[in-house]
């Protein structure tokens, strides 16, 4: 296979995320996430024909469709649910929630050396923030019963990765350890990733510390650790995230991303 | 004897907007930038009804034009974004940070949780979602317990009961039987959890049409319908229209200058010309023009 030589970050994340995605998971996608889109119908459209989408409260196989749905900046936007094989009404997404997703995507306005997310606020004051969020979505539900989820940063820098969280929306690893969710009965199993424009990072398994897994090719180790609060657990011989193929670039430049949102900035 | 005649349910959207007033718990149906009952919305802000407390859901900028009105003193909210057109509502922003709005912070499954126990007539739901989050900290409304049952950590979520809810909808015959297009997103679940419930309809048509597909009827028996063509504008209706997103940018950029910079010239402006100083929903389509309305019909 070849090795492509131009790519945006995005797009290499989007590669990144694709690849640990399986055939017959059922994916969720939330609002405004044009990384995760890519990623799932990259891996949907590559080697899981048998994933199912849930987007805008629909479900839905895509493999054979003419054309993969379109980017678009709503959640809701009516032509993300143009080949629904089912409906998930607002309430019932609740009530089964083995089957909300086997993975989701993750932003927020904080996270932490644990996983923990943030999208409330941020301030020591509740009742007076410094900096309102948009609230917690789906994310408490979502990141306690997920067999895995995956954080993704739009951006890699100290005021996002920080040391801890002013507010928990999502309970990653909590104070960190091996034991940290079954203490508390979550079922689902945590963050396995991070993934920035500069590297991939994941758990350290006893103590789940966030630990640097790849940089992206061209990515200094030093430029990682200026842009982050944390010290990550750093192994021994860091690995060079691998580079997208000229077929994986095909497929997402010719069927899933035409319009080039993940080119742009 | 005279045979009786079965109850009509349509009525203006003023009167049906009457039934809200100062101090009452309403629930807005819709998600993020869809369906959300916007003629209604409107009329509550002209009526000049205050101090409402708004479920509110996954919510939209609605919220942030009801906020911005002057109308709420509290809101339960999961999530409160413009999506692409702003992060966060930014007079919800400015309220929350000043302290003026009180926030019943919740999540989306902590939400429905409450609904749900509205609906079941109990005290709370259990819910495990939130343990190990700070959400129990800021909220206090939800209490840590351990379930008699197994002895797990878990989060009692009290109901979220609404005096009456309003709601978007595709269609309604005269009798209130109301049927949505695409999911309805969590529309039944307000319509459980409220005494009573506002329907605002893109079309009313006949009873006849409703029995063509009952399985189609999503809340059968709303109190009050409102005959409210385009009536989720700017934000969109399934099957219908998209959501417009230059009105949404034009409230969003008057927003930020009254929430940021606490200059509100030009929300006052956008007030005045899209609520205020009309009347009702149909003189709100002729502000916002045919060739608009239109363009967001094709997709």
């Amino acid at each position: 296979m070849g090795c492509a030589e131009d790519y945006s970050a995005a797009e290499l994340m989007a590669v990144f995320l694709s690849r640990d995605l399986r055939d017959g998971e059922m994916a969720h996608l939330g609002a405004n996430q044009p990384v995760p889109r890519a990623a799932v119908l990259l891996a949907h459209l590559t080697h899981a024909p048998n994933m199912k989408v849930s987007q805008s409260l629909t479900l839905a196989n895509l493999i054979d469709v003419p054309r993969p749905v379109p980017y678009s900046e709503f959640f809701t936007d009516w032509r993300r649910a143009r080949w629904a094989e089912s409906y998930r009404l607002g309430h019932e997404v609740f009530a089964d929630v083995k089957r909300f997703a086997d993975f989701f995507f993750l932003g927020g306005i904080q996270i932490d050396r644990f996983g923990n997310v943030n999208l409330i606020g941020t301030g020591t004051d509740y009742r007076r923030l410094d900096f309102r969020g948009p609230g917690s979505g789906a994310a408490a539900m979502a990141s306690t019963f997920c067999p895995r989820y995956y954080l993704v940063a739009g951006d890699h820098n100290k005021r996002l990765l920080v040391d801890k969280v002013d507010f928990i929306s999502a309970f990653g690893f909590g104070d960190g350890g091996r034991e940290a969710r079954n203490a508390l009965g979550l079922p689902g199993g945590g963050p396995k990733y991070l993934v920035t424009p500069l590297c991939v990072m994941d758990f350290e398994p006893e103590t789940k510390r966030m630990r640097l897994a790849s940089l992206h090719p061209g990515v200094a180790l030093e430029q990682v650790l200026e842009n982050t609060s944390f010290d990550p657990v750093l192994p021994e011989n860091i690995p060079t995230t691998a580079a997208p193929t000229s077929e994986e670039l095909a497929v997402l430049r010719g069927r899933i991303d035409p319009q080039g949102t993940l080119r742009r900035g | 004897m005279q045979h009786p005649r079965r109850r009509e349910v349509i009525v203006s959207e003023a009167q049906a907007a009457s039934w809200i007033t100062d101090g009452m718990t309403i629930a807005i149906g819709g998600l993020l930038s869809s369906s959300h009952p916007m003629a209604l919305i409107r009329q509550i802000i002209r009526q000049g009804v205050k101090g409402l407390t708004v479920l509110a859901g996954s919510a939209g900028l609605e919220l942030d034009l009801l906020i911005a009105a002057g109308c709420v003193d509290k809101v339960a909210v999961s999530l409160m974004t413009g999506e692409a057109v702003v992060a966060v509502g930014p007079m919800f922003r400015a309220a929350a940070q000043s302290g003026r709005l009180q926030v019943w912070e919740a999540e989306e499954s902590i939400y429905a949780a409450g609904l749900q126990a509205a609906a079941l007539g109990l005290p709370f739901m259990p819910c495990r979602a939130g343990v190990g989050t700070s959400l129990p900290r800021i909220n206090p409304d939800l209490k840590e317990f351990r379930d008699p049952i197994k002895g797990e950590p878990l989060l009692a979520v009290p109901a979220l009961r609404a005096d009456v809810a309003i709601l978007h909808a595709d269609r309604s015959d005269p009798y209130g039987n109301v049927q949505h297009e695409g999911t309805g997103f969590g529309d039944r679940a307000l319509f459980r959890a409220a005494d009573k419930v506002i329907v605002q309809v893109e079309k009313i048509v006949t009873n006849e049409e409703i029995r063509r597909r009952p399985e189609a009827t999503s809340i059968p028996g709303a109190d009050a319908v409102v005959r409210a063509p385009l009536g989720a504008h700017p934000g969109s209706c399934p099957g219908r229209y998209l959501e417009d997103l230059a009105h949404m940018k034009e409230y969003a950029d008057a927003a930020k200058e009254a929430g940021g910079k606490g200059n509100d010239g030009k929300l006052a402006s956008y007030l005045e010309r899209y609520v205020l100083g009309i009347t009702n929903h149909l003189e709100y389509l002729d502000v916002i023009g045919a060739g608009r309305l239109l363009s967001l019909q094709e997709f």
